[in-house]
């Protein structure tokens, strides 16, 4: 998902609008808000907010994490990323256990639980509105629609060249239309009515990583039948809460699912969580709120203010609030302490960046240029400015926690050193900057993005390294990135799942823009290392390999890598089993509001 | 015939001092009456102020270099040396030394975009009146559609399809800010064109564009003068709304980018960058707006009553 820091880039899809904000306002969650004169509302109402105006709920086109978490509250993936355990493990959601994998690892054999029924919904129009038992073959509809090539899923990468026939399938559809939907495909069959089977192209350690995704989400063919175009504004999902208000630029209201099947608190977390209460409600059946009411809060101060009045019980902190929310030691602010306030610390798994653009004569060819530029660019000062040290500086692209990052690694382009840096700048054949042209580099408009863009003027200006600042909007900065138009820019990509995989794909040459690596990053060596380690399974190995890619991005330098930020989040004394995840989408199911403290 | 042989002797029967009073051109006129204006005597001395101070930071005599930092970031103001006396900003730097050069800014897209915008509110202003019939049609729509479009819309776009940055926005204000002019100029042009000096310009063989240039704009450039103080401080005030959408000045001290910063800054109570950008402001356009208002009064007596 693309992020921006001043802009910076966030993978494919999932997450890309709403990184945006969140470096900009280095919050780390887009959570929910409030609306205290509901009169009727239930006392155990959450109250979250989302950071940006909603696209729509259909899953297939839910690739920022706003409209995601969004749908993923009415519609499910068989799989999801455990609520507690860490590291990251799969757990089961509509499946009654993990997968069965053949002994080549190419064939998944999924086992769908029984009696999982879709919301009731006019749409089921044989039962007068019941909704129907879930099974294998919406599964298969499901990711039909997401390989559509009308349907312009955002999220089709997922299982692009995975699934054994689908792109075959796909390529026709495109010629044949409605009626393909009946065609079958070779590596995507319902063997009964609870049984689905999936052969793959080849081995993949992230396929089952790929699917908790909410692209991958079972809708019912009825209900997309029924609205057609508007299925966008609706949700008939198998999920805990069905949607009772749906004002995309405003305000979400859903309500519990009277027919939701019985699911249970997780009994098992990581370390630490039984003591942090964590695991008080384990064994109990979720939801546990009959309401939740989740507000669009575009700006962060009328967020900010609303969660200080008890309206929202989640938030992230504005950078310029920080300094007295939180204090010197990294604690909280005495006032908020004294209303019972919570202060979650957790590293995010992303990475901040300078791109630069290799497929440009003057960058490309000049690796001394680049390492210079590394070298001069001081990371430190800047998450203190901007981040309010809330970041560490990345020697590489994998950030802490994901395979393939290692602790005791230190990028020797990444301490900064004018010194050396002038001195590999004099290499390059520009000494003091002197014949060098000012270099074109492209940054987001906004506030934040100017502040940023300043100081890595100023920073690259200390070697006689001058830069043309062109700024863009989020789409616009986009296209200019996939078209190949600027020559160095700031982006940030957040993890999809919590595999180096993740980030190294950002550097694979078939990625290359308008792909996802947007630094047009060309090496046959590493290309061959990583369709390698596609085919490792998680281990050693694996983790070998990726520590060498990193070695050889670190010497060639298509980036100059920013941070791994780490996102404080605020939650309300009474909001109970919160606990932040990067991954998993449908977590409103889990959270608690215990409104005798609310009084 | 009677009335010349009347007035002949009385003029003759004055005393030498006293046959010719001393008769005051538009401008003279004018002239005497600012400098009776105390007012705007001292509006005169602030513009010249500004004025100098954009001057000479554009010769980099003063606040130079601008971008040098001065001390810890958010420091408040204080007296201890002249650049610290506005504090200072997120990196340090001195925020009066960003003042000072947001004036030359400032003062720079006030005069490049009014030398742009009033040759062309002048001339198709003068076009349009004096000819009338179907160039007036043409002219009097073009501009009455450029007027319907939201000026700050136009702004935006015509930025977004010339680029950044203070040429572009030079010339964005400019081809956006001469509707009022022309529409003044047309109408002074059409109350003219049929006057007495005019037909006896015309009945002595000058041509059109003798008649307009020549003949009516020396009688009518007052308006210029006084549409040039309006022009200049919505200008200014553009320069800095643009600026603060992100669209202006790029790597430069602007009132504008101060502003924008502040909107940030003032949740944790740094107040000096918004103080200091908008006391600049405020001075000047308050000055060119109580100037703008004497030079009218000035310039064109008629309207005072």
């Amino acid at each position: 998902m693309k992020l921006s820091p001043g802009a910076f880039q966030f993978n494919n899809s999932w997450n890309s609008f709403f990184w945006n904000f969140f470096i900009f306002g280095c919050f780390t969650l887009a959570l929910a808000a409030c609306s205290r004169n509901q009169s009727k509302e239930p006392a155990n109402t959450l109250h979250l907010v989302v950071e940006a105006k909603l696209k729509g709920l259909d899953p297939i086109l839910a690739e920022d994490r706003y409209s995601g978490t969004q749908s993923a509250q009415a519609y499910e993936t068989l799989l999801q990323f455990h609520y507690l355990k860490r590291p990251y493990v799969v757990s089961p959601l509509l499946v009654e256990k993990l997968p069965d994998v053949s002994a080549d690892g190419k064939v998944y054999t999924f086992t769908l639980k029984k009696g999982v029924l879709f919301q009731d919904d006019p749409c089921f129009k044989s039962t007068g509105g019941k909704g129907r038992e879930l099974v294998a073959e919406d599964v298969v509809y499901s990711w039909k629609r997401l390989a559509d090539p009308k349907l312009t899923s955002s999220g089709w990468w997922i299982l692009d060249g995975r699934v054994v026939g689908l792109n075959a399938w796909r390529d026709r559809a495109s010629k044949n239309g409605e009626k393909h939907y009946t065609e079958e495909v070779d590596g995507l069959r319902a063997l009964d009515r609870y049984t689905l089977q999936v052969k793959l192209t080849q081995r993949s350690a992230q396929f089952l990583y790929l699917i908790t995704m909410p692209f991958a989400a079972v809708v019912p063919h009825e209900a997309v039948d029924f609205y057609g175009k508007e299925f966008l504004n609706h949700a008939v999902g198998t999920g805990p809460f069905r949607l009772a208000e749906y004002h995309p630029t405003s305000k979400v209201v859903w309500v519990k699912n009277p027919t939701f099947r019985k699911e249970v608190y997780p009994e098992e977390g990581a370390p630490g969580d039984h003591e942090a209460g964590l695991l008080a409600d384990a064994g109990r059946t979720i939801p546990f709120a009959d309401q939740v009411d989740v507000q669009v809060f575009v700006e962060q101060q009328p967020m900010w203010l609303s969660f200080l009045a008890g309206q929202l019980d989640i938030s992230g902190i504005p950078k310029d609030n920080f300094s007295s929310s939180i204090g010197p030691g990294q604690e909280l602010a005495p006032d908020l302490l004294a209303k019972g306030i919570r202060l979650i610390k957790q590293p995010v798994a992303d990475v901040t960046h300078l791109s630069f653009n290799l497929e440009d004569p003057l960058l490309g060819k000049n690796k001394l240029l680049r390492q210079a530029m590394s070298l001069a660019f001081d990371q430190n000062t800047f998450n203190e400015i901007f981040y309010n040290g809330r970041a560490m500086a990345a020697q590489g692209p994998i950030p802490p926690g994901t395979d393939g990052y290692d602790v005791n690694f230190k990028n020797p382009y990444r301490q900064f050193n004018i010194n050396k840096a002038r001195e590999l700048l004099a290499k390059a054949g520009y000494p003091g900057g002197k014949g060098l042209p000012p270099l074109e580099y492209a940054t987001l408009a906004g506030s934040s993005g100017r502040q940023q863009s300043e100081f890595t003027t100023k920073m690259f200006a200390a070697i006689g390294v001058k830069l043309n600042t062109n700024t863009y909007s989020w789409p616009q900065f986009l296209e200019t990135i996939k078209n190949k138009k600027a020559q160095i820019w700031e982006f940030a990509w957040g993890g999809d799942y919590p595999d180096g995989e993740n980030f190294l794909q950002l550097f694979y040459s078939k990625n290359a823009s308008p792909g996802q690596n947007d630094s047009n990053y060309r090496n046959p060596e590493f290309d061959r290392l990583y369709e390698l380690a596609l085919t490792l399974p998680e281990g050693k190995q694996r983790t070998e390999t990726y520590q060498k890619m990193v070695r050889i991005l670190v010497e060639d330098c298509p980036w100059i890598f920013g941070s791994h930020r780490l996102s404080y989040i605020l939650a309300q004394k009474w909001l109970k089993n919160y606990k932040p995840n990067d991954f998993s989408h449908s977590n409103y199911k889990y959270y608690r509001v215990d409104p005798r403290l609310k009084k | 015939m009677t009335t010349e042989v009347a007035i002949a002797p009385t003029i003759q029967s004055l005393p030498e001092n006293e046959k010719f009073p001393p008769s005051r051109s538009l401008w003279g006129d004018a002239l005497l009456r600012i400098k009776r204006d105390r007012i705007a005597l001292i509006c005169i001395g602030i513009l010249s102020l500004y004025s100098i101070i954009a001057l000479t930071c554009q010769f980099g005599w003063i606040a130079t270099p601008w971008d040098k930092v001065v001390g810890a970031a958010y420091q408040p103001p204080s007296f201890s040396s002249i650049e610290l006396i506005f504090g200072t900003d997120l990196f340090g730097r001195s925020v009066f030394f960003k003042v000072l050069h947001g004036t030359r800014i400032a003062m720079s897209v006030g005069l490049m975009s009014s030398l742009l915008s009033i040759p062309v509110g002048v001339t198709l202003g003068a076009l349009a009146g004096y000819f009338g019939g179907w160039v007036d049609d043409l002219i009097v729509w073009f501009y009455t559609t450029v007027s319907s479009i939201p000026n700050i819309m136009l702004l935006i776009s015509v930025t977004f399809v010339l680029g950044k940055g203070l040429s572009a926005m030079y010339v964005a204000l400019g081809v956006t800010a001469w509707v009022g002019l022309a529409r003044v100029m047309r109408g002074e042009f059409i109350k003219h064109k049929s006057r007495e000096y005019v037909l006896a310009a015309e009945s002595i063989g000058a041509g059109h564009l003798s008649r307009i240039f020549k003949h009516i704009l020396p009688n009518v450039s007052h308006f210029i003068i006084i549409n040039l103080s309006i022009q200049f401080v919505s200008a200014i005030k553009s320069e800095v709304i643009l600026s603060f959408l992100g669209l202006g000045v790029q790597g430069q001290p602007s009132w504008g980018v101060m502003i924008d910063d502040a909107k940030l800054e003032l949740s944790r109570g740094v107040w000096w960058q918004l103080a200091g950008a908008t006391f600049a402001m405020f001075f000047v356009v308050l000055a060119f707006n109580l100037l703008g208002d004497s030079l009218r009064d000035a310039l064109d007596p008629k309207l005072k009553h």
